[in-house]
């Protein structure tokens, strides 16, 4: 039986050449279909690998209870102290707890193309690098605490008009020179960081946004959350940097992919039609060949095979064309988006997917072809012409 | 016309082949009425936008002292000033996302084109818990005129101590094409004064009337440059601008244009391989259609022909769905979701026949060019 099939799809796939134009049908649509669903995909995906990567699950963030977002979180001074010595916060060779009192400010920003936009300045601790090893400041220098300057992420200066090192920034207390450009491999590539007292200052704040800590161990969460939940002086609660981000980044990044998911799927479904198209035609074209194996003593089951293995073949081919096309104009480059620059990615998930969506689209296509090849009566198709 | 039913049996002649290319060309219409739709929507928010309208916002996000109103009146150019509140909260659920403009009363003056009457403005300026909300939020919401409507602003205080904001609904307006996901307006002076003392006295935002268009983003920067030193530093940007498609910082035109070219193209691929493959399964009927005495262009005339009825069929039903599910919209989606509804215009269902004849004339190309080489007396003899 494996046998036969191998043979009866060897000689489909032999004289493909023949139906060459109707079998690029399956493979254009194909293309289209899983092309567009990629590219569509790519900023969601950048998205969520930019939040993703931001998050590490060694770190925790503490932010006021209920708060969704860090500016609307609020931690003043006292209670930022009371939390960096809370238990399950790892400790640097001082003895000094690794947590960072964080602050946001949004600062207004030009856009290569012209248009206004807005990212986020953080203003960061001492210890914010500690926290954050993957920051690193690959040209210039890291600003100076207690000074009105400031850092930029690559992805801001590449996005954004007059973020060079030496330009200046206005901030409300003035102009602010950037001394250093770093890189996080994240989100925060597309933003900018300073002193967080000297942000405060600048942004007449009286409180920080959140406090990030290192975990003493993976699991040292709870013991952190519990003592921060039961002390009453504190109305704050912790949360995985990584789930913080992943809840973060989801709302937004879901929606994105549910567009793509449903322009991809319009295109699918007219792919779908147009690949049993060219599947009825290629059974009916080849019906005498179909036909002539039979009376030679294939089976039915091998010659349908054959024909949904031919569409499976076309549409795998074709989504693969479509995911190259993608991967090559899209994948890695920068997008701002909203208040961020992102990466737009085409994953290797991403392309799995394509390749799922076309098999399906494939075994959905082929079916009643493959049927119909197998059922159609072996001497009324020897004699048809 | 006496030909129509020639190329009727022509396309019939596959009734499954017609079926299934129809449905393909559906679906792409289908996506090519969505994304230009969604562009005439685009269009549609430029140019309904006013370039005199000026957005005046804090520059690094902090509230407004209103009394800046008064202020930025006073700067030459500026005709009128209006301040707003943002209502932020949700309600019932903490996913139903609910968004308030609480307005001064000066705001009509700013809002001359928004579609309420001035007895509807009165109604705000008049009623402190009321609001006036378009046709697509009281659909979400199922609102009427009458209709209280509770939501809850955890991050905005009310002095009594809650974050629940009764209000209850006055009117029922048109929408407009900027607000795809529908407004809500009420009284700023309910929401300023129901909040603690330290909180009051705080706008969101402005927005400014300018006396002339043209010298609307000059007075933008002046209004800049008179609060550069303040305690609040703003920034400004004319209606004009921050409505343009592009203002995400993605060209969402050419993206949607994009999506809608590669749907043709993959449906200008399915049809000229099913025209050619009608050509060469009938050459020899074309052959005797012109013995008969058919002129070229006639014979021509009926492949085209052919080509050009699932194409421009599939044209108007694909796009008759999108603007079916256009309409479906606003109930699928919650409003603020930020997704603008496609607009069915005239223009759309233009382009969507235009293409079909390019398609159609593009995917017979090939097929006419081989009936026009074609040897008569060949074509006869290879049957």
């Amino acid at each position: 039986m494996i046998r036969q099939i191998f043979i009866v799809s060897a000689l489909n796939f032999r004289n493909l050449r023949q139906r060459f134009w109707q079998s690029m049908v399956i493979v254009v649509g194909l293309a289209a279909t899983v092309g567009v669903l990629l590219s569509m995909n790519s900023l969601s995906e950048g998205m969520l690998k930019g939040y993703l990567k931001a998050g590490d699950p060694g770190r925790a963030i503490v932010v006021s209870v209920g708060a969704t977002s860090e500016p609307a979180s609020h931690i003043t001074r006292d209670m930022a102290k009371l939390i960096s010595v809370a238990p399950g916060i790892a400790k640097d060779a001082d003895g000094a707890p690794l947590a960072d009192f964080g602050i946001n400010a949004t600062l207004p920003v030009v856009r290569n193309d012209g248009s206004s936009s807005n990212t986020t300045m953080r203003g960061v601790g001492p210890r914010a690098l500690k926290i954050r090893p993957e920051i690193k400041i690959v040209s210039g220098r890291m600003f100076r605490s207690g000074q009105r300057e400031m850092v930029v992420g690559i992805s801001a200066q590449a996005q954004y008009r007059d973020m060079k090192i030496g330009d200046n920034v206005a901030m409300p207390d003035g102009n602010w020179p950037i001394v250093g450009a770093y890189t996080s491999g994240d989100v925060l590539e597309g933003q900018v960081l300073g002193d967080a007292d000297t942000v405060m200052t600048a942004t007449h704040k009286k409180n920080f946004n959140s406090v990030l800590v290192r975990l003493e161990s993976y699991n040292s969460l709870s013991t952190l959350k519990n003592a921060l939940t039961s002390n009453p002086a504190l109305a704050v609660t912790a949360e995985r940097h990584n789930d913080w981000y992943k809840r973060f980044s989801a709302g937004f990044s879901g929606f994105l992919t549910a567009i793509a998911y449903v322009i991809g799927g319009i295109l699918a479904v007219g792919a779908l039609f147009g690949c049993l198209n060219t599947m009825y035609a290629a059974v009916s074209t080849r019906g005498r060949e179909i036909a002539t194996l039979r009376a030679l003593g294939f089976g039915a089951f091998p010659v349908a095979v054959s024909v949904m293995l031919e569409a499976i073949l076309l549409s795998v081919a074709g989504a693969l064309l479509g995911a190259a096309i993608a991967w090559l104009l899209f994948d890695g480059r920068q997008q701002p988006f909203g208040n961020n620059v992102y990466h737009l990615t085409i994953s290797p998930a991403g392309i799995g997917l394509g390749v799922v969506w076309a098999c399906v689209v494939a075994l959905l296509g082929g079916l009643l072809p493959s049927i119909q090849a197998a059922r159609r009566p072996v001497a009324e198709a020897l004699r048809a012409t | 016309m006496k030909f129509l039913p020639l190329i009727w049996s022509a396309i019939m002649r596959k009734p499954a082949r017609a079926v299934l290319t129809l449905l393909s060309v559906v679906m792409a219409f289908t996506l090519f009425g969505l994304t230009i739709g969604l562009n005439a929507t685009f269009n549609a928010i430029e140019q309904t936008s006013r370039a005199d309208r000026i957005f005046v916002n804090p520059r690094f996000g902090e509230p407004l002292p209103i009394a800046m109103g008064r202020q930025v009146v006073a700067i030459p150019g500026v005709a009128q000033v209006g301040a707003i509140g943002a209502l932020f909260g949700y309600h019932q659920e903490k996913k139903n996302n609910v968004f308030v403009m609480m307005v001064d009363d000066n705001l009509r003056k700013v809002r001359p084109d928004w579609p309420l009457s001035a007895a509807q403005w009165d109604m705000i300026a008049h009623n402190r818990t009321g609001i006036v909300i378009s046709r697509i939020t009281a659909t979400r919401w199922h609102l009427n005129t009458g209709s209280d409507f509770v939501l809850a602003a955890p991050s905005i205080p009310k002095a009594d101590g809650t974050s629940s904001w009764n209000l209850h609904v006055l009117a029922v307006v048109d929408d407009l094409p900027a607000w795809g996901n529908g407004f809500m307006m009420g009284n700023f002076d309910y929401f300023d004064k129901a909040r603690p003392v330290a909180d009051q006295g705080k706008a969101d935002w402005f927005e400014a009337l300018a006396n002339d268009p043209d010298q609307a983003a000059e007075v933008g920067k002046r209004i800049v440059a008179r609060f550069a030193n303040s305690a609040t530093p703003l920034q400004t940007i004319t209606e004009k601008a921050a409505y343009q498609s592009s203002g995400s910082g993605l060209d969402l035109m050419a993206v949607t244009r994009g999506v809608a070219v590669i749907g043709l193209c993959m449906i200008l691929f399915l049809s000229a391989n099913v025209i050619a493959q009608s050509v060469r399964e009938r050459f020899a009927e074309f052959a005797t259609l012109k013995t008969i005495g058919f002129s070229d262009p006639a014979v021509l005339a009926l492949v085209v022909l052919e080509a050009a009825v699932p194409c421009v069929l599939g044209a108007l039903l694909g796009v008759g769905v999108a603007a079916a599910f256009a309409k479906l919209m606003p109930r699928l989606f919650p409003p603020g979701f930020g997704i603008p509804v496609p607009t069915m215009t005239p223009m759309v269902f233009a382009w969507a026949l235009l293409s079909a004849i390019i398609v159609a004339l593009g995917s017979s190309a090939l097929p006419v060019l081989r009936l026009k080489r074609m040897d008569i007396a060949t074509a006869l003899a290879r049957r």
